[in-house]
């Protein structure tokens, strides 16, 4: 028999059998499991439970705070690790200033500490512990040198050590953080009530989206016209997922995987409105880009078709901001070697291809300098994550 | 003692970069060779993460000059030992230059040992002879 796909996202519930992609925008006044049944009640009686299999995106990703001991080395490599683990950075924090540093305002899902190669001791002090009264987290984990591991553990409620995630040659060596970091996301989403209930009607594991789309990416030139390097943008409903092949970064990083991905945790243009809204108005370009789309700033107050197409053009805007040599917050990616980018998730069932390219050419003019832009592929029927499922599916069978 | 050692800015000279670290490690060196195409706070961050006695950076290029002039400023941006040993070689200068021009500028930098256009053994001999005598 074949196999039932459900993706659960924030906004949209896709739902995949052979006879093609169906889907059904979200009840919110429902939870997740009651509006699924009620919509799609029938479809599920036609399969057993094992040959459902579901992903989720709808939980928008962990916080955290990296605590290291350089740029170069210690939160360089923490970053890369916690950004492809599906992660957001609230900040981070060099630890010779961390007597000037700010605690974050809002609850921290994990904080990372790290420093130092192992062999060494006495990287971390009392300085830490004072600083880390001030910060309200859930989880806390140390990936640095060992020799320094026991003191820590004494002074730090329910730390988690790890292996040191720089090895003794500085390169990097992320298995276990990554490990534990992706545990925590997956934990996130299956933890939360409404998707735990989803289990009534699958018997396989629920995977989060990003990992599943992130699994899809070596077979999407199967089914796309996809030339490398690519990136995926999945703009979703409370979330934007951004994946790339490493050929787009120049790092001193050595990574098993040809793709890594990023989660923009508060660039959605339902749930997170208010947030990208925030964003867009914070950007050096955006009045000239709001003028390029023939529009005001007012249409930002609006709640029109209109100015959903907008509000998803400036999305693609940022997204592609944050990852250009200008943010330097974020993962720089050389978009000037990109030959391909692959939009999906809800922004391609609003904006035209014409639309989409219009948004590019405004970017890469204005913000590479450049004439020329990549080949656009629309992924409309939200496919790209059924090629992960499947293959997973295929990798178990 | 630990070496951290390589070639500083869009320098790709990296035969010379190789024969450093072989030599130092003939020498008995713990090396941490960073290669070619490294910034300076590059440097400075590997100094911290591991801890070194000893900075050595190689420069063949001559564009040195420029990546090197903020030593201080990245020193004490960190709580470094006060006895690491900051050691800059190789061709230190774009054209011509004379030894009692260079030597005076680099050391105003922040290098303690400064080898323009010195043969490599002659330049670790050196440094072994200094740390030798600081000890």
């Amino acid at each position: 028999m074949s196999k039932l796909l459900i993706d659960v996202g924030s906004t949209y519930f896709k739902v995949c059998q052979q006879s093609g992609i169906n889907q059904y925008f979200r009840d919110f006044n429902k939870d997740i499991y009651d509006d699924l049944l009620n919509k799609c009640g029938d479809i599920f009686s036609n399969y057993q439970k094992e040959d459902i299999y579901i992903c989720s995106s709808a939980n928008g990703g962990l916080s955290t705070l990296i605590i290291g001991l350089t740029n170069s080395f210690s939160l360089k490599f923490a970053k890369n690790i916690a950004f492809n683990s599906g992660i957001n950075i609230i900040d981070t924090i060099l630890y010779n200033k961390i007597d000037e540093a700010k605690a974050p305002g809002e609850l921290i899902d994990v904080v990372i500490v790290v420093g130092g190669i192992d062999g060494i001791g006495k990287v971390f002090d009392e300085r830490l512990f004072t600083f880390l009264k001030n910060v309200r987290y859930n989880n806390i984990v140390y990936v640095g040198t060992k020799q320094d591991a026991t003191f820590l553990s004494e002074n730090i409620q329910e730390l988690k050590v790890l292996g040191n995630i720089i090895t003794e040659k500085l390169h990097v060596n992320g298995g276990e953080l990554k490990e534990y970091l992706t545990n925590l996301y997956q934990a996130d989403i299956v933890g939360k009530e409404d998707i735990k209930s989803l289990y009534a009607i699958t018997a396989n594991q629920i995977y989060s989206t990003p990992y599943i789309v992130n699994r899809s990416l070596p077979l999407i030139d199967a089914n796309f016209d996809v030339v490398n390097p690519f990136i995926v943008v999945d703009i979703g409903g409370a979330t934007t997922d951004i994946h790339y092949s490493r050929d787009l970064v120049r790092d001193n990083i050595v990574s098993e995987s040809g793709f890594d991905r990023l989660v923009f945790k508060k660039l959605g243009v339902y749930k997170s409105r208010e947030t990208l809204i925030f964003a867009a108005k914070n950007n050096e370009f955006v009045y000239e880009l709001l003028a390029y789309l023939n529009v005001t700033e007012n249409i930002l107050e609006e709640e029109s078709e209109k100015a959903l197409r907008i509000l998803m053009q400036l999305s693609i805007f940022l997204v592609l901001y944050k990852v250009s040599r200008l943010h330097p917050l974020y993962v720089t990616l050389h978009l000037d070697l990109l030959n391909t980018v692959v939009l999906t998730g809800g922004i391609t069932k609003v904006l035209s291809y014409e639309e989409v390219e219009s948004i590019m050419q405004f970017f890469y003019k204005k913000v590479l300098g450049l004439h020329a832009i990549p080949n656009i592929v629309m992924d409309y029927e939200y496919a790209i994550w059924t090629l992960g499922m499947q293959n997973d599916t295929a990798s178990r069978s | 003692m630990k070496v951290v050692t390589g070639v500083v800015g869009n320098d790709i000279h990296v035969v010379a970069n190789r024969l450093i670290d072989i030599s130092l490690q003939a020498r008995g060196f713990e090396v941490f060779n960073l290669g070619v195409n490294t910034s300076l706070e590059e440097f400075i961050d590997a100094v911290v993460e591991t801890d070194a006695d000893i900075l050595l950076i190689s420069s063949l290029n001559g564009e040195a000059e420029g990546w090197c002039r903020d030593l201080q400023f990245l020193r004490s941006e960190y709580d470094l030992r006060e006895d690491v040993v900051f050691v800059i070689g190789g061709n230190l200068a774009v054209g011509e230059a004379k030894q009692d021009d260079i030597i005076p500028k680099y050391r105003s930098y922040g290098f303690d040992l400064v080898f323009h256009q010195v043969d490599l053994n002659t330049g670790l001999d050196a440094l072994e002879q200094y740390v030798k005598e600081r000890a």
